[in-house]
C-alpha cells in the first residue's frame, strides 16, 4: 500500500523540458497575437483593473513617505517658493493679457480666412505613478485613466514643452510614450526659421533626432523646436526638443542632428493630458463634390 | 537603469529552495503578470522567466554541493540568460539595440542575490512525506 506511489520528493509531475516546451509556445502564440492581431486589448485593461488595488498598496509607503516629507518642510523654502511663483505669476499674467488679445485678433483673421478652429478642449492633471519597468521602452504611467476621461492618443504636456502622448489607457491609469521613445515621433517646425520636419525618439537616454534634413538644411546649435500643430494632437507652438548638436558630414547626406527634450519629466511629477480638437469648419461653404455622372438627363453636358 | 530584476531574483530563490513550490510554470505565470504591469509585448517575459526557470531547475539538485561563490556565479549567468532572452525577444519585436549598461541589472541582481543568500537556501529540502 505504501508502494503504489513514490514518495513525494520524487513527484514532480511533468518533467521541466515538457513544461517549458507547451510555456515556450503559449508565449509565442500569445506574442503573436498581441503584436499583429491585438486582441488582447481588453484582457490587459481588465487586469490593470483587477491589479490597481495592488498597485496602491506596492505604491503606498513610497507615497507615504513623501506626503510625510511634504509636510515637514521649513517655512523658509516655503516662503521662497511661495516668493518665486508670485514672480512667475505676474510675469506670465503680462504674457496672458497680450495673450488674450493675440487670440482673439487670431480667432478674427482665421474667420475671415475661413480656416477651422483648432481648440485646446479638455485638459487633465495626471500625476506620474511609476515610470516603466521595460528598459527598451521610454514609458511612464499615470494615474489617470479611462474613469477620468483620458482616451488614446492625447498629448501630454508639462509647463514645460511636450511630454509625450498616451498610448494606452487602463480604467485607472494609463501609459504615455514620452517623446524619447523610439516608436514616437512629432511634427515639428523650427522656431527661429519656421521650417517643418518630425522629430523621431531616439531610444536610448535623453535625446530626441531629427533625421532626414539634408546638409544644406539653416539649422544650428540652440534652435528651439516647437509643434507644428499639423498632426492634431499637439497644439501648435509647444516647445518639443532643444537643438544640441549638428553635425554635416562629407559622407552622408543628410544632417546628424540630436536633440534634448526640454520637458521636465524626471524633475517633477505633474503632467497635462490635452485634447485637441478641431472645431467642425461651419462658416466654410466646402465645395461639393461633382455626383457621378450617371446615365441621366440630368448629367451635365458640355457648352 | 542599475535597478535589478526583483521578481526574477526572488523567483530564482524560491526556485532553488523548492522546486517543487515554484516551478517552470509559476515562473511562465510571474512573466506573465510583469509583461501586464510593464505594458509590453504579452508573452515577453514569460517565455523568458520560463527559459531562466528550466535552467535553474535543470542544475538545482547540484546547487547544494555548490559553495556560495559558486552558486552567486550560477545566479549571474542565469541573469544574464534572462537578459540576453529578453533583448532577442525584443529585437524581433523592432527594439533597437540598447548599450551595453544594459546587461548592468545582472549584476546588481546578484549583489540582491548575496542578501538573499543569507536565508537559508542550502540543507533545505523539501520535507519528504513517507
Amino acid at each position: 500500500m505504501e508502494h503504489n506511489q513514490p514518495p513525494a520528493f520524487f513527484v514532480r509531475g511533468p518533467s521541466p523540458l515538457a513544461r517549458l516546451a507547451f510555456f515556450a509556445a503559449v508565449s509565442i502564440t500569445l506574442m503573436a497575437v498581441d503584436a499583429r492581431l491585438h486582441y488582447l486589448t481588453e484582457i490587459r485593461q481588465g487586469f490593470m483593473a483587477a491589479l490597481q488595488p495592488l498597485e496602491v498598496i506596492v505604491t503606498g509607503p513610497v507615497a507615504a513617505y513623501q506626503r510625510v516629507r511634504d509636510y515637514f518642510v521649513t517655512q523658509d523654502s516655503l516662503a521662497e517658493a511661495n516668493r518665486r511663483i508670485h514672480l512667475q505669476l505676474l510675469q506670465k499674467n503680462a504674457d496672458l493679457q497680450r495673450f488674450h488679445t493675440l487670440e482673439q485678433e487670431n480667432a478674427h483673421l482665421r474667420n475671415l480666412l475661413g480656416a477651422a478652429q483648432v481648440s485646446v478642449h479638455a485638459t487633465k492633471l495626471g500625476e506620474i505613478v511609476h515610470a516603466g519597468r521595460d528598459l527598451f521602452t521610454h514609458k511612464v504611467v499615470v494615474n489617470v485613466g479611462a474613469r477620468h476621461g483620458v482616451t488614446a492618443g492625447r498629448a501630454v504636456i508639462d509647463e514645460y514643452g511636450v511630454v509625450g502622448q498616451v498610448t494606452r489607457v487602463y480604467p485607472f491609469s494609463s501609459e504615455v510614450t514620452l517623446a524619447t521613445d523610439k516608436d514616437l515621433a512629432i511634427p515639428v517646425q523650427v522656431e527661429r526659421t519656421g521650417m517643418r520636419a518630425i522629430a523621431f525618439g531616439h531610444g536610448r537616454g535623453n535625446v530626441v533626432d531629427l533625421p532626414y534634413l539634408p546638409v544644406s538644411t539653416d539649422i544650428q546649435q540652440g534652435d528651439i523646436l516647437v509643434t507644428s500643430g499639423f498632426d492634431g494632437v499637439y497644439p501648435a507652438g509647444l516647445a518639443v526638443a532643444k537643438v544640441n548638436l549638428v553635425e554635416r558630414r562629407a559622407d552622408s547626406p543628410f544632417a546628424h542632428i540630436v536633440c534634448t527634450p526640454v520637458a521636465g519629466i524626471s524633475s517633477h511629477r505633474q503632467v497635462l493630458i490635452v485634447e485637441v480638437s478641431a472645431a467642425p469648419p461651419s462658416a466654410i461653404n466646402i465645395k461639393q463634390p461633382p455626383a457621378p455622372a450617371t446615365p441621366s438627363h440630368h448629367a451635365p453636358s458640355k457648352p | 537603469m542599475i535597478r535589478p530584476d526583483f521578481v526574477l531574483v526572488i523567483l530564482l530563490y524560491w526556485m532553488l529552495r523548492n522546486p517543487n513550490l515554484c516551478n517552470v510554470g509559476t515562473a511562465w505565470m510571474m512573466g506573465l503578470l510583469v509583461d501586464l504591469a510593464s505594458g509590453s509585448l504579452f508573452g515577453q517575459y514569460a517565455l523568458t522567466y520560463a527559459l531562466t526557470g528550466f535552467f535553474a531547475l535543470h542544475y538545482q539538485r547540484r546547487l547544494v554541493l555548490f559553495n556560495e561563490g559558486q552558486r552567486a556565479f550560477y545566479v549571474l549567468l542565469l541573469l544574464l540568460l534572462a537578459q540576453v532572452t529578453l533583448l532577442v525577444l525584443k529585437l524581433f519585436s523592432g527594439s533597437g539595440l540598447p548599450g551595453w549598461g544594459y546587461f548592468l541589472p545582472s549584476l546588481s541582481g546578484v549583489l540582491l542575490w548575496q542578501l538573499i543568500a543569507l536565508l537559508p537556501l542550502a540543507g533545505v529540502a523539501p520535507d519528504v512525506q513517507r
